[in-house]
C-alpha cells in the first residue's frame, strides 16, 4: 500500500516538474524513498541490470556502454541525467516509459547501502579506487568497504586488474578482470605523491613493483606471500601509432580503436569493451559504435583557432588523483602548451574557506615540464596555488596567479601550439567563458572536433 | 640532524607527507628515515630530531598500534626526555587508552594519555580550525570519524571550529616537546609561524623556505578563518 501511494504521489511531482520545464531528476525518487523506504525494491525494473561504480571514470564508462548499447538497437534506462545515489536512481525509474531491454546505471559508492539491498546488478564493473574528496570520502578503504557489504552475492563483478584495491572488491562474488599490458611509459619507480596501497593486505609486507603506471596501478607482488595482481581474464595491448588496441580474452583477438589517448579513458573503454563482451554483444558491433564515440563535451572539447588548439578538460577540484591524471595527459600532449587551471570550489569560497590540504596530494610537479610555457592559475585560492607551484620546483616567471578565474584569459600566449583549460566540475560554465574570451583573442572559428 | 618518519607506507593520508618533503626541502642536509610498519622506530635507540606520524586508515591505526605498542615505555621516556613529535590526524589516537567503535568494541591504544576516542563512521565531522598556541595563531582543517575525549594537556585553544569533540574548545595534545593535533594536511607550510617554532626547537636556524608567500597565503586565510559570515564547513 505504501509502495502504491509513494508511486503514486512520486508520479504526480514528477509530471509537475516536468510541466513547469525542470528535469526532476532527483525530487521525485527522494519522495518516493521517504514515503517508502524499499521502494526501490517495489518498482519493475529491467532483466537485466549493469552498475557502475569506483572512485574516477564511472560516468564516462557508463555513457560509453550507454551509447554503444543504444547504437545496437537496445533500449537502455539510465540514470544519465540525474543523480547517481538512490534518490535518482529510485528517479531514473519512476520516469521509465515501457519495456527496456536493460537498465544502465551510474551508482555513488557510498550509496551502495541503500541500492543494493533492492536492486541487484547482473553486473557491477568497477573502474579503480583512490583517495577522493577527504570531506566526503575519507579514504579508499572505507568506500570499499560500502561495496563489500552491500553487494549482492550473486552479482558478478567487473574489476580494473592492474588496482590492487580494486581486486579486492567483493571477495567472494565471481571477479572478472580487465588489464592493459605493460607500456613503453611504465616506470619501474613510482613517481606519483598518492599511492594507496603500498603494503600487502595479507602479511603487511611493503609491497614490490614489476612496474608503475600510475599512483598504485601497475604490476605489484608482495615479496612474502602470494599477493599480487591478478591474471587478467581480458588484456589489452595498445597501439598507439595506429590508436588500436589488440584485446585478448579465451583464444581471442579483437582489435578495437582507442577513443582517446589518455590511459585513463582507455581503461574506461576496456571497462566497458569488457562488460559488452560479456553480454555478448558481437566484436565487430562493439567496433562499429565504438569509433562513434566521443567524450562528453563537460568533460572534454577541442577546438582548433588559427592553428592553436584549445581543449577544455574536465579537472575535478578537492579530487588529486583526477588532476594529477590530467596533468600528466597535458605534460604528454605534443607541442608547446599554456595551461590555465580552475581548481577551486566556487561554493566553498563563498560558504567558507576551502579546505585545500588536496593540493598537496596533487602531482603539480607534472606541470614542471619544458613543454609548458606558461601555468595561469585563478581563483580565491590564488597564493594558496603560488606556493603549490613553487614547492612543485615551477619557476615563478612562469606562473600567473589571479584571485579571478575570468581574467585569466587575458594571459594566455598567441604562438604556442595548445591551451588546455583545465576545470572543476562545478566550474564548467567559467571554463567554457574563458575558452569563447580566448577565440576572441586569437580570432577565427575553426571547429574540429 | 636526523628526522623519522613513523609509518609513511600508511600513515599518509590528507596531504600530510607535504609537512616532510616541505621539512627536505627546507632542510636538504638533514637525514630523513623512512621507518616501516615492519621495522623497529630508530628514535627508540637513536637522537632524532624530530619524529612525525600522519594520519592513516581506521585499519591501519591498528597496524601502529600493533607495531608501537612494544615500545610504549620507550615512547614515553622519549616524550619526558624532550624528543620533539609531531602528530598529525588521528594518528594521535593511537597514543590514547583505546578507539572504540559504534558497537562499543574498542581497540586498545598504546595507553601512553589519559584519552580515548569514539567513532561514528557514518558521520564524518569537517571543519576549518582556529586556534593559539603560546601567542601563535594556528590554522589548519580539521576531516574526522571521532570524537576524542579524557584528559590530556592541549596543544591549541580553540577559536572557531571543532576542538577534540565537537563541544570542546581544546584541541590535540602538548606534553614537553610532543605535539599532536587533530588537524590535517599541510600545517607547517599553512603555519610559517608555527614551522620557526618547530624549527626552533629542532636547532634548525635556516629561513623557511618561500616564507613570503608563506605569510601571505596565511594572513588571508586567518582572516577568513577570523570572517564569522564564513560557516565552518
Amino acid at each position: 500500500m505504501r509502495y502504491f501511494i509513494a508511486l503514486m504521489v512520486s508520479k504526480i511531482a514528477y509530471f509537475m516538474i516536468r510541466l513547469i520545464g525542470k528535469d526532476g531528476t532527483y525530487f521525485p525518487g527522494k519522495l518516493a524513498i521517504k514515503i517508502c523506504p524499499d521502494f526501490l525494491g517495489h518498482i519493475k525494473k529491467p532483466k537485466v541490470i549493469i552498475g557502475v561504480t569506483g572512485t574516477n571514470g564511472k560516468t564516462t564508462v557508463c555513457n560509453m556502454i550507454i551509447d554503444v548499447l543504444e547504437d545496437n538497437g537496445y533500449r537502455v534506462l539510465n540514470n544519465r541525467k540525474g543523480a547517481n545515489i538512490n534518490f535518482g536512481i529510485a528517479s531514473t525509474f519512476l520516469e521509465a516509459k515501457g519495456e527496456y531491454d536493460i537498465a544502465v546505471l551510474e551508482i555513488d559508492e557510498r550509496s551502495s547501502r541503500l541500492i543494493y539491498p533492492y536492486v541487484k546488478p547482473n553486473y557491477v564493473v568497477v573502474t579503480n579506487f583512490f583517495r577522493d574528496s577527504i570531506r566526503r570520502n575519507a579514504h579508499p578503504e572505507y568506500i570499499v568497504d560500502f561495496i563489500n557489504k552491500a553487494i549482492p552475492k550473486e552479482t558478478k563483478v567487473i574489476l580494473n586488474g592492474d588496482d590492487l584495491i580494486c581486486t579486492g572488491v567483493a571477495p567472494k562474488n565471481k571477479h572478472i578482470y580487465y588489464s592493459i599490458d605493460k607500456l613503453s611509459t611504465d616506470t619501474k619507480e613510482p613517481i606519483n605523491i598518492v599511492r594507496d596501497i603500498r603494503i600487502c593486505p595479507k602479511c603487511h609486507s611493503t609491497l614490490k613493483y614489476d612496474y608503475v603506471r600510475y599512483h598504485h596501478l601497475g604490476k605489484l607482488h608482495c615479496p612474502k606471500c602470494d599477493f599480487a595482481n591478478p591474471t587478467p581474464d581480458y588484456l589489452a595491448k595498445l597501439d598507439f601509432d595506429k590508436m588500436t588496441m589488440d584485446y585478448k580474452y579465451d583464444t581471442k583477438i579483437c582489435t578495437y580503436p582507442l577513443v582517446s589517448n589518455s590511459i585513463f579513458n582507455i581503461y574506461n573503454e576496456i571497462a566497458c569493451i569488457t562488460l559488452l563482451t560479456n553480454l555478448k554483444l558481437n566484436p565487430n558491433d562493439i567496433k562499429k559504435s565504438l569509433k562513434k564515440l566521443h567524450i562528453v563535451e563537460t568533460r572534454f572539447t577541442k577546438e582548433v583557432i588559427n592553428g592553436v588548439e584549445i581543449i577544455t578538460h574536465l579537472a575535478k577540484g578537492q579530487n588529486p588523483v583526477a588532476c594529477s591524471r590530467v596533468f600528466d595527459y597535458v605534460k604528454n600532449e605534443t607541442g608547446t602548451k599554456d595551461v590555465i587551471f580552475l581548481p577551486d570550489d566556487v561554493e566553498d569560497n563563498i560558504k567558507t574557506s576551502e579546505n585545500i590540504t588536496w593540493l598537496y596530494d596533487t602531482d603539480f610537479e607534472l606541470l614542471n615540464d619544458p613543454s609548458i610555457k606558461k601555468i595561469i592559475i585563478g581563483g580565491p585560492r590564488y597564493l594558496d596555488n603560488k606556493l603549490r607551484l613553487l614547492l612543485a620546483g615551477i619557476p615563478e616567471d612562469k606562473m600567473i596567479l589571479i584571485p579571478n578565474e575570468l581574467d585569466t584569459a587575458k594571459y594566455i600566449d598567441k604562438d604556442v601550439d595548445k591551451i588546455f583549460i583545465l576545470h572543476d566540475l562545478h566550474a564548467t560554465h567559467l571554463g567554457f567563458a574563458i575558452k569563447k574570451q580566448i577565440k576572441e583573442i586569437l580570432g577565427g572559428d575553426k571547429h574540429e572536433n | 640532524m636526523k628526522i623519522e618518519i613513523l609509518y609513511s607506507e600508511i600513515a599518509n593520508l590528507f596531504g600530510d607527507m607535504a609537512n616532510v618533503r616541505y621539512l627536505e626541502k627546507c632542510l636538504p642536509k638533514a637525514e630523513f628515515i623512512y621507518t616501516s610498519i615492519n621495522d623497529k622506530p630508530k628514535f627508540i635507540s637513536e637522537k632524532v630530531s624530530l619524529v612525525y606520524m600522519g594520519p592513516m586508515s581506521e585499519h591501519s591505526q591498528e597496524l601502529v598500534i600493533d607495531a608501537l605498542s612494544k615500545y610504549t615505555n620507550e615512547i614515553k621516556a622519549s616524550i619526558n626526555d624532550g624528543v620533539n613529535f609531531l602528530v598529525t590526524g588521528n594518528a594521535m589516537e593511537v597514543f590514547g587508552k583505546y578507539i572504540e567503535n559504534e558497537d562499543g568494541t574498542k581497540v586498545e591504544g598504546l595507553g601512553i594519555f589519559d584519552i580515548y576516542a569514539k567513532r561514528d563512521m557514518m558521520h564524518r565531522y569537517n571543519s576549518i580550525e582556529l586556534g593559539t598556541f603560546n601567542k601563535l595563531e594556528i590554522v589548519g582543517f580539521k576531516s574526522t570519524f571521532t570524537e576524542v575525549f579524557g584528559n590530556a594537556p592541549k596543544f591549541l585553544k580553540i577559536k572557531r571550529g571543532y576542538g577534540n569533540s565537537k563541544d570542546s574548545d581544546v584541541e590535540g595534545i602538548k606534553k614537553n616537546n610532543f605535539i599532536a593535533t587533530t588537524l590535517l594536511g599541510p600545517i607547517l607550510i599553512l603555519n610559517p609561524y608555527f614551522t620557526k617554532y618547530l624549527f626552533e626547537k629542532m636547532g634548525v636556524k635556516t629561513k623557511l623556505l618561500y616564507e613570503d608567500e608563506m605569510i601571505k597565503a596565511y594572513n588571508k586565510r586567518l582572516e577568513e578563518f577570523k570572517d564569522e559570515k564564513r560557516n565552518l564547513d
